[in-house]
């Protein structure tokens, strides 16, 4: 029993981080109509960032607000310069996916030779120890539990409660309408690719935080798990992603727990087809933020 | 286009995500050793969880071609080295196996073929009759039938007895009595369990929890926790690439002590060492590492001119010189060279020709000359004389399935990364392990 209290501890930790990353992703395809599969990618190179400059003896949690202003920065132009040139032309969805799925490809071949094919970790201490009955947790998992409430909070203020948010929300909902109403729907993707962007950097360093030790070849593994929260909540939705987000989380560490740790993703990709199949839009699909009105 | 069709989309790249996550010979005449370059192929894990695997081989090859090059090519051929990446994965590695023979007439070997691909891609290269040297330990591979299939490694079976012999016989420790077995749950990692657990078990130990694991996983704390629950004395493990993620979470929820923990021969490797190092800090990895390996000299002509070689040959791949004891080099590097002689001795670029002369140059024939480098190795052959070549990585003996293998040592890091012998199996325990392992 105690087991799975302490999994459920770390799947606490473990929702957090695909917590991040997949509300920024799903904000992207809301608001964008982007689906951006070189997320992942984005993810390793901002935590690659972040490796360079803990390296050069600066604080990880420095190098994970620059982790985060470099994924701001990254996506932004790479909106600007490849995805957004493409739209104009009318490149349809699936040739805007086939686009990025490129793009993924070639920033991890370009990155090989950079970073290396070897694992690196960060010179961070993991905090002591802190214990909750069962459940045990290092400093720098709760501090990463922490964030991601933050985050979760700020992203949930945003879309609710500023000009921008509802800008984004009416964006999503009808791009022609909202500009016709005087929206500028183009700072408003602009801003928007900034924000998820950054959410996408600040996402890798934590998921590298997190793991210890990692390599370029996480980005692909990123994805995948993100791919799958968002899916799962309903795509385009902030809060159906932090839903999928809780659900893998939990799902991966207590089927662990309960069977051979190899059949936890299984379980969870298990679990995302029969919702995929009982509910192809998703949990919360036309319910959430993102939603078009009526 | 928004809408349901959009959700279509999604739900389309939701379910090619789902599959992606569960994841011609040469043309030599026959007589003559031709004209023109002559390629190896190294196909490998260049990308992936297992990309750590196609640099080492890669540098065998570079390390090589010199020794042949600088010596009048084979027959005034020079020799170039390309990688192959199979990505780890066999639906990867057949496609880069077709394209890599469909491409290159000149192909004179390949190399690398690990355990992640040499299923799928050892039939193929056999099938073109080009001479392959792989670096898997499965067991299907102890009596194959490719004519052209060659190991210069032990079978994982016996790295497994190896392992548990470190475990039950290593110095410095008392026997350990129960053991955590991590190993990855591909295909080659799990080659080890069965044997381990045999041996081990009937040696007196007890298997406290068999554990595969995902490579490439974000984290690990629920195995670890789990692991940790059984009280084990020792881990037994290779989980490349997941090794730092893996052992780091041991370190903290063990309150930061380490547990012994003994690797498989894969696990003497510079990134191997790295990832760890940086993870648990290099005076745990010190003190708590065990590993297993041939017993190499490090020395010697044939070593040197390796070295050498693998020195120069930063300046293509930088990170060649590292790779200077890792076996899997040394051993390819040999085999290459062996390769370039059968050539030679056989006066010809046809595969079909100069592939059992392999055997010939490994083994030796009946009063052959001892040759340790590929210079000495033609002049032999130009003054008539039948050759051993004996090289960088040691003597090697092919049985009639073309694998070759001898003793094991026990090892460690030190503070560099370099191996440190600690002790050697005796030929009797060899046998108490290899009689409870079922061999």
């Amino acid at each position: 029993m105690s087991l799975f209290v302490a999994a459920f501890g770390f799947g606490l930790v473990s929702m957090s981080v695909i917590a991040i990353a997949a509300v920024g992703f799903t904000m992207q395809f809301g608001i964008t109509n982007m689906i951006n599969l070189a997320y992942g990618e984005v993810m390793i190179s901002s935590a690659y960032v972040a490796y360079y400059l803990n390296k050069a003896g600066i604080s990880i949690w420095i190098g994970m607000v620059v982790g985060a202003l470099f994924g701001a920065a990254f996506s932004f132009l790479l909106n600007r310069i490849v995805y957004a040139p493409f739209q104009r032309k009318g490149t349809s969805y699936l040739g805007m996916v086939i686009v990025s799925l490129a793009i993924s490809l070639m920033m991890a071949n370009l990155l090989l030779p950079i970073v290396g094919y070897y694992s690196v970790s960060y010179q961070e201490g993991t905090g002591g120890l802190i214990r909750l009955g069962a459940i045990i947790l290092t400093t720098n998992q709760i501090l990463i539990i922490g964030i991601a409430v933050v985050v979760m909070l700020l992203i949930h203020g945003l879309l609710k409660y500023t000009r921008l948010g509802k800008a984004m929300r009416a964006t999503s909902a009808n791009p022609t309408l909202a500009r016709n109403c005087g929206i500028p729907t183009q700072r408003v993707v602009d801003a928007v690719w900034l924000i998820t962007g950054a959410l996408c950097g600040l996402a890798g360093v934590v998921a590298a935080l997190n793991s210890d030790s990692f390599a370029i070849a996480n980005g692909a593994a990123f994805l995948i798990t993100i791919l799958a929260a968002a899916v799962l909540g309903g795509a385009g939705q902030p809060y159906g992603a932090m839903i999928g987000a809780v659900l893998i989380g939990l799902i991966t560490e207590l089927s662990a727990a309960a069977w051979s740790p190899e059949y936890k993703e299984v379980v969870a990709f298990g679990v995302l087809v029969l919702v995929m199949v009982l509910r192809p839009q998703g949990l919360l699909a036309k319910r959430g933020a993102m939603a078009a009105a009526g | 286009m928004r809408g349901f069709e959009r959700y279509k989309v999604v739900s389309a790249v939701g379910a090619l995500v789902l599959f992606v996550a569960c994841g011609g010979g040469s043309s030599s005449s026959g007589s003559g050793l031709g004209s023109g370059a002559l390629l190896v192929g190294v196909i490998a894990p260049f990308t992936g969880v297992d990309a750590a695997l196609g640099p080492a081989y890669y540098a065998a090859c570079l390390a090589a071609a010199p020794s042949i090059n600088n010596n009048g090519g084979v027959g005034g051929r020079q020799v170039s080295c390309q990688q192959f990446d199979t990505r780890g994965e066999p639906a990867d590695a057949v496609p880069a196996a077709n394209q890599m023979i469909a491409s290159n007439s000149n192909l004179m070997a390949v190399v690398g073929c690990t355990s992640d691909e040499a299923a799928t891609v050892a039939p193929i290269i056999n099938l073109h009759h080009i001479p392959m040297f792989c670096m898997t330990g499965q067991t299907e591979f102890n009596k194959t039938t490719l004519p052209y299939f060659h190991r210069l490694v032990p079978a994982d079976i016996f790295d497994a007895y190896a392992m548990v012999g470190s475990a039950l016989y290593g110095p410095g420790h008392a026997p350990y009595k129960r053991a955590a077995l991590v190993f990855g749950n591909d295909i080659g990692s799990q080659a080890f369990v069965a044997p381990a657990t045999n041996a081990f078990t009937k040696l007196g130990g007890t298997i406290v929890i068999n554990q595969p694991i995902t490579l490439g996983a974000s984290s690990y704390r629920t195995e670890v926790a789990a692991m940790l629950a059984t009280k084990p004395d020792v881990i037994l493990t290779e989980a490349l690439g997941s090794a730092g993620t893996y052992l780091k979470e041991v370190k903290t929820q063990n309150g930061g002590q380490m547990i012994p923990f003994i690797g498989t021969s894969a696990t003497i490797d510079p990134t191997w060492f790295q990832q760890v190092r940086d993870a648990i800090g290099v005076a745990d990895l010190t003190k708590y590492y065990g590993g297993v390996d041939l017993g190499y000299s490090f020395s010697g002509p044939a070593y040197t001119e390796f070295q050498t070689n693998l020195n120069a040959a930063a300046s293509t791949f930088a990170d060649a010189p590292k790779y200077k004891q890792r076996g899997s080099t040394l051993h390819l590097y040999d085999g290459i060279i062996m390769t370039a002689l059968a050539m030679v001795a056989t006066n010809s670029a046809d595969p079909t020709v100069y592939n059992p002369k392999i055997k010939d140059i490994a083994n030796g024939t009946s009063g052959a000359t001892v040759v340790n480098t590929y210079k000495d190795g033609v002049a032999a052959i130009k003054a008539g004389k039948s050759i051993r070549f004996v090289g960088a990585g040691g003597e090697n003996n092919f049985d009639k399935y073309n694998n070759s293998q001898s003793g094991y040592i026990w090892v460690t890091y030190d503070n560099q990364g370099n191996e440190v012998k600690v002790g050697q199996m005796t030929p009797q325990q060899t046998q108490d392990i290899s009689a409870a392992g079922g061999i």
